[in-house]
């Protein structure tokens, strides 16, 4: 028997505070459908094994793993491998046989190891629910429906092919839906505290509001409800129900946020280099607010005045200048905040003081590999 | 049947003209490239792919763009992109800046790259000043990967603001064995450009 396609209320309170499902460990494909996804899920992690896009520093992995693992339990957790990907967009990826992929830009954007369980642990849920199987099967199901139909009787089809597709996406949603809360409940019985699942989908909407209002674009009202094709609730819906469970669970917890700083500071640096290479200023910014809730870091200092000056309006070169001096100031510790500074002041015709940065940059790195290029703006 | 068959021997000579648009480049004659002033005068033969990437711009090839692949921006103006937008909506690409410095252009290319082939993996290698098309100007090296084939590839590209419009040639291929192959031959393309 299939699942009911969307979950009701009374549903959602069921699952965040019912036992988690008994889990099987190492366990193998049944039927044709399942034994063939597993084999095209093997075929991915080989290639995922050897891809240059992931991330393979040790001490990194183990600690994302740690989290997974903290979230959903140890036993549960030995049944996947981890993949963190260097991709500067938000997204993990589950698949059926028990890969788990990582975005580095999911960990840019969680503030602490609780939001990140949140996140893995709805992963999770999806591998420990089965949903791609029961997913592939709805999509073939409809497949064969639609076809049938078509053939037997073209007009019944005409009238029932909307309703059919609409059910199917409709049923992904409730999958998601599903998985949230399963995710939900992991993390009520972890060390972490339920609530920190919601913040993330708030702040992604925010998010999304200062990328459409940097490029000039509308901001749209945030809806409940989904669109006809969308395959997941709306990020509203998501935030609202995992709320409300979250407040039902009402479990204390330790969200862990100094230690996540700490063990992701050394690739901060880098996944923000890729985040402002997006030509994404609205919502880039809002991401440095957010990083900078507790006050603005060299570091975060230097990604906002990269960001500033590649916009290159003649007011973002002030302001990119002005950053690059408080990242100096505050102790930056690589030449290249003397390079952004020197090349901002050059744009801005302040070109004394612009020369006299890059002189700088070149005397700190003299084998930097646009050092011939930066020599000769300087006139050496 | 016949009256089908017609058709669809009608539809494929429509489609053919797509194919047909790649042409051959004799060698040692001078030629405009880019729908643009910009002159090349090639030592060797090339193939002109009918596909542009963007309005000011045109790409070569000896064995498929995939394995070696030159290409002209002729004079690109403010405010206008390096090639055509893959996702305007949701990832527009970085435009043109009539002030922009020499050193922005290859982070502009970079930017262009990361946004349209996806991919992170794309990076300045070096950057030194070099005369392109008569003008100062700016030489440098890039590699990247693109997700879907995961083949890295090398870059080298001459680039030069001239009157606002930015000039610029550039060479990519594999790393493994064809970069290095005819890295002479653009070289000596990207000597020969003139205005």
């Amino acid at each position: 028997m299939r699942r009911p396609a969307a979950l009701s209320g009374i549903a959602f309170a069921l699952i965040a505070a019912a036992p988690l499902p008994p889990y099987t460990p190492a366990y193998e494909p049944t039927g044709v459908d399942e034994r063939g996804m597993w084999m095209q899920a093997d075929e991915a992690e080989r290639q995922m094994r050897d891809s240059p896009f992931v991330l393979r520093d040790p001490a990194l992995n183990a600690y994302v793993r740690g989290i997974l693992c903290r979230t959903v339990g140890q036993d549960r957790c030995q049944s996947t491998r981890l993949y963190i990907q260097r991709l500067p967009i938000f997204n993990a990826t589950m698949y059926p046989n028990g890969m788990m992929t990582v975005w580095s830009g999911l960990l840019l954007r969680v503030r602490n190891e609780a939001e990140l369980g949140a996140v893995l642990g709805h992963e999770f849920g999806h591998f420990e629910q089965r949903h791609s199987l029961e997913g592939f099967k709805r999509a073939r199901g409809l497949g064969d429906l639609l076809t049938w139909t078509a053939l037997l009787s073209p007009t019944l089809y005409s009238s029932m092919a909307t309703s059919a597709i609409g059910g199917f996406y409709s049923f992904s949603r409730g999958q998601e839906t599903e998985a949230d809360l399963l995710g939900l409940a992991y993390l009520a019985q972890s060390p972490y505290p339920a609530a920190s699942a919601a913040p993330v989908w708030e702040r992604l909407m925010a998010e999304a509001d200062a990328t459409a209002a940097g490029r000039k674009r509308k901001v749209k009202a945030h809806r409940y409800s989904a669109g006809f094709f969308a395959s997941h609730p709306t990020e509203l819906t998501r935030a609202t129900y995992l709320r409300d469970a979250a407040a039902k669970a009402n479990d204390p917890g330790y969200p862990a946020a100094a230690a996540y700083r700490a063990a992701l500071a050394p690739f901060i640096g880098d996944f923000l280099t890729d985040q402002i290479k997006l030509n994404d200023f609205g919502g880039t910014d809002y991401l440095l607010g957010q990083l900078a809730a507790d006050g603005w870091t060299p570091d975060l200092l230097y990604a906002r005045a990269e960001l500033y000056r590649q916009r290159g309006n003649p007011r973002d070169l002030v302001s990119a200048a002005q950053f690059y001096q408080q990242a100096i100031d505050g102790g930056f510790a690589g030449a290249e905040a003397q390079r952004g500074l020197g090349l901002s002041l050059l744009r801005s015709q302040q070109l004394d003081a612009g020369k006299e940065a890059l002189r700088r940059y070149l005397d700190a790195t003299p084998a930097a590999p646009d050092a011939a290029m930066i020599g000769a703006l300087v006139g050496q | 049947m016949v009256r089908i068959m017609g058709a669809m021997i009608a539809l494929l000579m429509t489609a053919l003209p797509v194919q047909a648009g790649n042409s051959l480049i004799a060698p040692g004659a001078k030629i405009l490239v880019a729908k643009s002033t910009l002159a090349v005068t090639p030592a060797s033969e090339w193939n002109k792919l009918g596909a542009r990437p963007g309005r000011n711009s045109e790409s070569w090839t000896l064995d498929g763009d995939g394995l070696n692949e030159i290409t002209f921006y002729g004079g690109i103006p403010d405010g206008r992109t390096l090639f055509r937008e893959v996702d305007k909506r949701n990832r527009p690409l970085p435009k043109v800046s009539g002030t922009m410095l020499i050193t922005d252009i290859p982070a502009l290319l970079e930017s262009s790259y990361r946004i349209a082939l996806n991919t992170p993996l794309m990076s300045i290698e070096s950057v030194e000043p070099a005369r392109f098309a008569g003008a100062a100007g700016v030489r440098f090296t890039y590699s990247y990967t693109r997700p879907d084939s995961e083949v890295r590839r090398l870059g080298e590209a001459r680039a030069a603001m001239i009157g606002g419009l930015l000039y610029m040639t550039t060479y990519e291929a594999p790393a493994l064995y064809y970069f290095a192959r005819d890295l002479t031959a653009f070289r000596q393309i990207a000597d020969s450009a003139a205005l």
